[in-house]
Formats: C-alpha cells, structure tokens, sequence
C-alpha cells in the first residue's frame, strides 16, 4: 500500500484521526442500518441523498491527500481512493477507466457482505454508498469537482453474492 | 479495586484497528468500519432535513435503532474481546456494574463519546454525562445525538436485560441535553420500556 497513513489520537477528547480527518470506529449493522434506512425514504430521494453525502465528504478527504501528498498523476490520485477503501474497511476494489469514465469491480464489499450477513441476499443493488464514493474517486482523480461523474452499480454482490461492478461516466 | 476509568481509557485507545488483505475489518465478531465522524454528521443532518414534518420521528428512529443494533451486536463482541478482558476484567469487582463502567470507558477510548455514568440504579436506570461527542458537530435542530442514544440503551441491554442476543429492546434510551442544542454536555437517561 503506497497510502501514507496518520493515526492520531486528541488525548483529551479522544477523537481518532487518520490523516487530519476525524474517524470513528462502527458495525456492518450501522452501515446496513444506514442505507436500509435511505431506501426508505425513497421518496425522498433517500438513496440518492447517501450517494450525494458520501461524494461530497469522500471528495475533501481524496483532495486534501493528494494536495498535501503532491499526487499529480491521474492514477496515483485514483489509486488514493482505491486504497482509502480498504483502510476504512470497506472492502477492496479493482479499477478501470479514463477522464471520460470506466468500471469499478468490487471484489470485497463491508456493505454488501454486512447486508447479507444481516438479512440475507437481497432483490436490487443497494450499495449507494460505494456509488457517491466511486464518483468522489473519479472526480479527483482527473481533477475535477464533485458532482462530476455519475455511477451505476449494474451488478450486485448483495444480489448475487458474487462480485459488484459499477460503471462511471462523465456527467 | 473497581474499574479505574482513566486506566482502562488510556489502554484501549491505545488499539489501532485496519483493514486485513481484503480490505475488511472482521473483530468483535462484526465486520468493522471506520469511517469520517463528517460523513455521518452530514447523512443524518441532510436526511432530517429532507423528511417532511410528519417523518422526521420516524428518520430520528431510524438513525437511533442504526446505533442500538451496531452497539447490541458489537458491544458484545467488545465486552467479550480479549482486549477488553485483559485490561478491564482484572479490575471488575462489583459484577455487571463495574462491566458496565468499562464499557463506557471503551465508548470514550473508541472515540464515541468522552462520557461516563453519573447515575446508576443496577438494572433499572442510567444517566450517562457526555463532555464531547462528534454529534454535537452535527448541523440541524435540537437534540441530535441519536447514535449516542442507541449505544447507550445497546449497553444498558448488553448489562442488565436477557443474555445476549436475547435481551434487545429491554430499555430506552432519552437525550435530555445536548452541547449540540447550546447546553454545556450532552445527558442520556436509560429506562425500562
């Protein structure tokens, strides 16, 4: 892993930090939780909304890294986020792609193996956090703001117990 | 001796979790993420406010039984851990009381909340004082520390109600202040359905 990783620890508040960004320790039963959650309030726009929080949020982390670590290329860029997803313990990803969009292969997933563990395999793709995150991925990956790109997950490990794919194409 | 807080706090903030070759955190018998306190602040605040008037309870719901059942099932794991048994049992001499008081002191060292147990009647009722908990950074209105009111009701279940996984849903858990709502702490009182 090429990720610089910084753990810290306030020692009067006991917030951890990883690289300046508070982090906080939870379940696959939270996460699952969360995104049932989210699915109902469809009507709301509940899926789209974690998708939304989670590209804006992932977006700052991705670029204060790669500002405050010179990563200029597109792929070491990328490759922050790719790594990010792993340390956060959410599972390990393969990437593929260019400015103008590419395809994600999620080979371990906390969400969809946490869901599946939960309740079982479900009927539709539900891992709309992994879709804000990719789309944060890309978006400082080529430099670009949030919002940039838009993510389909096509194929669902918590539908079909094998591996999910997404693909990402320029908004 | 009962539970030293200090003691155990500063041991158990001490353990760094990552992510094995998949990328997967598997402790406490739960698969484990650590993800940005913002991230989270930022999904109950936008879904709060998304919700029309008349299912708002329902989405406060919603985010408190996200925590209860995350701190059921993992507290469990946590109370039962070798970590928690090699710094916190050798201390315990007051039963689930002092399991309890350990307990709490993981939620602090884990970063949940600095909070502790003010009030303790055994197997009826908890007040729980929280100094900083990175809720209180939320955005919205009023009392907003709902993973905290689910952590706290989990452990009250975890301690007092039916043994494990049979005691859910025993107690509640109300915020009665909030630092998020301008008060200086945030108070959690635990109570039996």
């Amino acid at each position: 892993m090429s990720l610089k990783l910084d753990f810290s620890l306030d020692n009067d508040t006991f917030r951890h930090y990883l690289n300046g960004h508070a982090v906080v320790m939870h379940s696959h039963h939270y996460l699952a939780l969360m995104t049932k959650l989210a699915e109902e309030f469809d009507t709301i726009g509940g899926p789209q909304l974690l998708k939304d929080v989670v590209e804006e949020s992932m977006w700052a982390v991705f670029n204060d890294y790669v500002t405050q670590n010179n990563q200029s290329t597109p792929l070491q860029r990328c490759n922050v986020g790719r790594e990010y997803y792993s340390v956060y313990g959410l599972g390990k990803m393969k990437v593929a792609g260019t400015e103008n969009g590419g395809e994600v292969c999620l080979i371990r997933s906390h969400i969809d193996e946490g869901w599946i563990r939960k309740w079982g395999r479900h009927t539709k793709p539900i891992n709309h956090f992994t879709c804000g995150y990719i789309a944060a991925m890309f978006a400082v990956a080529f430099n670009k703001p949030a919002k940039s790109y838009t993510v389909v997950e096509t194929a669902s490990m918590a539908v079909t117990g094998a591996e999910g794919t997404f693909i990402v194409t320029l908004s | 001796m009962t539970v030293m807080r200090d003691t155990v706090v500063k041991s158990l903030a001490k353990i760094n979790i990552q992510g094995d070759e998949n990328g997967l955190i598997p402790e406490y018998d739960v698969l484990v993420n650590q993800l940005p306190a913002a991230l989270l602040n930022l999904f109950s605040e936008r879904l709060m406010a998304a919700a029309p008037p008349e299912r708002k309870a329902t989405v406060a719901d919603g985010l408190v039984r996200a925590a209860y059942e995350c701190g059921y099932h993992t507290g469990c794991g946590i109370i039962t851990s070798e970590a928690f048994n090699d710094v916190v049992l050798p201390m315990v001499t007051e039963g689930e009381k002092d399991i309890l008081r350990g307990a709490f002191a993981a939620f602090t060292a884990w970063g949940w909340a600095k909070s502790g147990i003010v009030q303790l009647k055994d197997g009826e009722r908890m007040v729980i004082r929280a100094n900083d908990y990175y809720e209180a950074d939320s955005g919205g209105d009023g009392l907003r520390a709902y993973m905290l009111r689910g952590l706290c009701q989990a452990f009250f279940d975890l301690t007092y109600a039916d043994p494990y996984p049979n005691g859910m849903d025993t107690f509640v858990c109300q915020q009665t202040k909030g630092i998020e709502a301008g008060d200086p702490h945030g108070e959690f009182v635990v109570t039996k359905k």
